[in-house]
């Protein structure tokens, strides 16, 4: 066949194909129809309705007597409730406290187990996974007795190790101390690291082991290769987990209120912005309050996760990506 | 491309199939049949057919099936486990006893309770009866209730069965009367009978008006500041030292003298004597009984060592199904009649029994809870729900009922020989001093502890933190953390107007 003829053929396949290109992008289209029905559902129409509701003063228990009241719920949030910045700003101070041992606990732990020094890491992966697995309340109760200051056995070890007066109301009260509360809790959220754990551990598989030949070759040290492969390699990973981790701070809540209601006990520490949140919308029935707040804690965390990709060109690294 | 818009044809009505035939009610089967009596019915002559229609309208309506009556637990008594068989129970009898109403029955943990409520209010899917529920509950969602005075006059309910002074703590005076008396809760005093004895105490008085006599014979007024006394030669430590001796280590208590079980600052401000966060113009104020109690109690967690403060709260001992009294490491406790039940002292491990409450400067204040049964204003069958809830009140319905939730009746035709049915159902074979219930009922709070506040849950929230600070932190200037509270709630108020 000359050139000229190939040519029409490989037209003739081309007409052909598009139908089925269109006909894919169809059938395509049909299987992703449920996910786009359920995100119209469940997430688009009722963000609608709370910006709607945070319009209106609307208390669920009577909902005949709501009414219209314009930005007012915004003015208050925004200039003339001081809870809602305090809450914000602890839920800050919280984060950069729990984010950067929680992200850097789970590194440290997939580096070990990704070490060829260790022995039987199938085993230790398991174990240091199956944490996760148990539900965060349960989680939140089991630490509420080992951390009780007067029978939780951490202080009792403290006290028989070190001789310390860790026992009791002049000891360390974990829970109940506004200085230690926050470690505390980030201790609680360290038994669940299990998650980022692994997804670390298939980012360090993901980098080419010739990279570490090549650089043993050079003479790198373990902890240049650390600094030079390792953890640049790594950065997609790291950025991923700070996002989701920077969100699920923003959205922290369970763990203040299994413990005290979301009283904010001690003295207001622990009355993060979800919490907040959730008082003014579920407990107190202030809806269209509550909306609002829901709201404003969208924006900071858009505004947040926008940042975090505005500076992620300047420090994570794709290796598919030209530079 | 046909074949796509095929396959997407049949999968639309597949759903709207499935979505149809998922609407279908639960009678489905006894309308079908209704329908083929229709069928043999209209197969007369056409004289017939303005009969016809008629009995056809009739039919209709039968076609619709009993109606559907949902009835809400949660708010108060009946959301603990070991009451959901007779509640089931009593549900099924009674829908085997008409053939008009369906009663369903809708339990849920106290925990979510209230937003499971509200939420369902906001949704226009109210219950119909909600209940049992206190003051608490009631006032939480101030203005959802229906006023029952045109359905108790147009069915000629007789209110005389029940004290007036009970008839009248549910009227109120903007909405009218939201409910009909069905179980009171009196409070008392709990005492672990095994732990005096172990102490070599004597009992606390089983009677109003009678003296402590202690170990030597010598008789005090039972009054807060003999309870103090005795609590703290109830409360251990680990070396067997009680609170009144020298060499008393607080750091290691392993049993306690003393709590206010289950309450807050109101209900244990209370113990002091009756008053209410808001005064008569409106605006808040702490009723100075309720500021000695505070005092007191305030030292009973950090100076005096007799109540279980915030950290020995969560201690391991003081863990027990019915809360720190069912662990056996706590004397005694002010709490109510719903607490003398199967679920919470049924199966503890040591013997017990009931005493008068204290006195406070002359005056005995037993805070009492008042449950009833409440049909919220969104509630879709609400002549039906008043036809299930004076069911509920009667003798026979309350009488199963009261069994369950462990409350005194209210009407007062079963007051006579309730106790015997219910320590037969629930204690056989105890003797438990319920004559110290019944005389308690004289010393009920007035205004109640729990009775309306503006804001209610963050009024409630605010006090309820100040609680948290003082039993978490010994030390504290409690007079300037006072002001601070009623500053706050000043506040609270302020924006509720």
């Amino acid at each position: 066949m000359n050139e000229i003829g190939e040519l029409r053929n490989m037209g003739k396949v081309a007409e052909k194909s598009a139908p089925k290109f269109d006909s894919e992008a169809k059938w395509g289209l049909g299987f992703l129809t449920p996910w786009i029905i359920g995100f119209i559902l469940f997430y688009l129409l009722p963000m609608i309705a709370s910006f709607v509701l945070s319009l209106y003063d609307f208390n669920p228990a009577v909902p005949d007597e709501a009414f219209f009241v314009g930005f007012d719920n915004w003015r208050r949030a925004i200039f003339e409730d001081e809870e809602v910045r305090l809450s914000l700003v602890r839920t800050i101070r919280f984060a950069s406290i729990s984010l950067p041992i929680g992200l850097g606990f789970s590194l440290y732990l997939a580096i070990l187990l990704n070490s060829k020094n260790v022995i039987a890491k199938p085993i230790f992966r398991a174990l240091f996974y199956m944490p996760s697995m148990i539900p965060m309340v349960a989680t939140v109760l089991i630490w509420n007795g080992v951390l009780n200051e007067q029978t939780g056995w951490i202080n009792i070890i403290i006290e028989n190790i070190t001789g310390i007066q860790a026992v009791g109301t002049e000891g360390i009260r974990w829970l109940n101390d506004v200085d230690l509360v926050y470690y505390a809790y980030t201790m609680f959220g360290l038994w669940g690291v299990g998650g980022a754990m692994i997804i670390f551990l298939a980012g360090l598989q993901g980098i080419p082991t010739e990279l570490y030949e090549a650089a043993k070759i050079d003479g790198a040290g373990w902890l240049r290769q650390l600094r030079s492969i390792t953890l640049p390699l790594l950065t997609p990973v790291i950025f991923y987990q700070l996002v989701l981790g920077v969100i699920a701070s923003l959205q922290y809540f369970l763990a203040p209120f299994v413990l005290n209601r979301g009283t904010g006990a001690p003295e207001g520490m622990t009355r993060f912005i979800y919490v907040y949140f959730y008082k003014q919308s579920f407990t107190f029935f202030n809806m269209g309050y509550g909306s609002t707040i829901a709201w404003l804690l969208f924006i900071v965390g858009l505004i947040i996760t926008v940042l975090l990709f505005g500076t992620a060109r300047y420090w994570v690294y794709y290796s598919s990506e030209e530079r | 491309m046909k074949k796509f818009s095929f396959i997407m044809t049949i999968l639309l009505i597949s759903v709207f199939v499935l979505a149809a035939c998922g609407g279908a009610n639960n009678n489905a089967g006894e309308n079908m049949d209704n329908h083929s009596n229709n069928d043999t019915s209209t197969d007369n002559t056409a004289d017939n057919t303005a009969d016809n229609t008629a009995d056809d309208t009739a039919d209709d309506t039968a076609d619709m099936g009993p109606t559907e009556v949902r009835w809400f637990v949660g708010l108060g008594a009946g959301s603990d486990e070991g009451t959901f068989a007779p509640q089931e129970a009593f549900v099924e009898k009674f829908n085997a006893s008409q053939d008009d109403i369906v009663l369903v029955l809708e339990i849920v943990d106290n925990d979510v309770a209230f937003d499971t409520l509200a939420t369902q209010i906001a949704a226009g899917n109210a219950p119909d009866i909600v209940g049992p529920v206190g003051i608490r509950g009631r006032d939480s969602f101030k203005g959802a209730w229906l006023d029952l005075t045109a359905m108790i006059e147009a069915s000629s309910y007789d209110l005389d069965a029940f004290d007036p002074g009970l008839v009248d703590f549910y009227h109120d005076a903007e909405e009218g009367l939201l409910g009909i008396p069905f179980a009171i809760f009196p409070s008392f005093v709990i005492y672990n009978a095994d732990l005096f004895d172990e102490a070599g105490l004597p009992y606390p008085p089983a009677a109003y008006g009678e003296s402590y006599v202690d170990a030597d014979g010598v008789a005090h007024d039972w009054t807060i500041d003999t309870v103090r006394d005795l609590s703290m030669q109830l409360s251990v430590d680990v070396n067997g030292v009680d609170a009144s001796q020298d060499g008393f280590d607080p750091e290691n208590i392993v049993q306690f003298g003393w709590q206010n079980l289950w309450t807050d600052l109101r209900g244990t401000g209370t113990m002091w004597g009756a008053g209410s966060l808001v005064d008569s113009d409106g605006n808040a104020q702490m009723p100075e009984p309720w500021v000695e109690g505070m005092k007191w109690t305030y030292d009973a967690w950090w100076t005096d060592w007799f109540v279980p403060n915030g950290a020995y709260g969560g201690a391991d001992f003081l863990q027990g199904p019915g809360g720190s009294f069912s662990s056996g490491n706590l004397a005694m406790i002010q709490m109510h009649m719903w607490y003398v039940a199967p679920w919470a002292l049924g199966d503890v491990p040591f013997a017990w029994n009931l005493a008068a409450s204290p006195s406070n400067d002359g005056v005995t204040t037993a805070k009492m809870h008042a449950d009833t049964f409440q049909i919220p204003k969104g509630a879709a069958h609400p002549d039906e729900a008043f036809e299930v809830l004076t069911h509920m009140l009667s003798e026979e319905g309350a009488g199963e009922l009261l069994l369950v939730y462990g409350g005194m009746p209210a009407r007062l035709s079963m007051q006579d020989g309730y106790f015997a049915t219910y320590t037969e159902a629930n204690f056989p074979g105890s003797d438990i001093n319920w004559d110290v219930v019944v005389a308690s009922m004289a010393y009920a709070d007035n205004p109640n502890h729990e009775s309306y506040m503006p804001s209610f849950q963050e009024t409630t929230d605010r006090y309820n933190e100040f609680w948290n600070l003082l039993a978490n932190n010994p030390g504290l200037d409690v007079d300037a953390e006072f002001e601070i509270l009623l500053a706050d709630l000043q506040s609270i108020f302020d924006a509720a107007e």
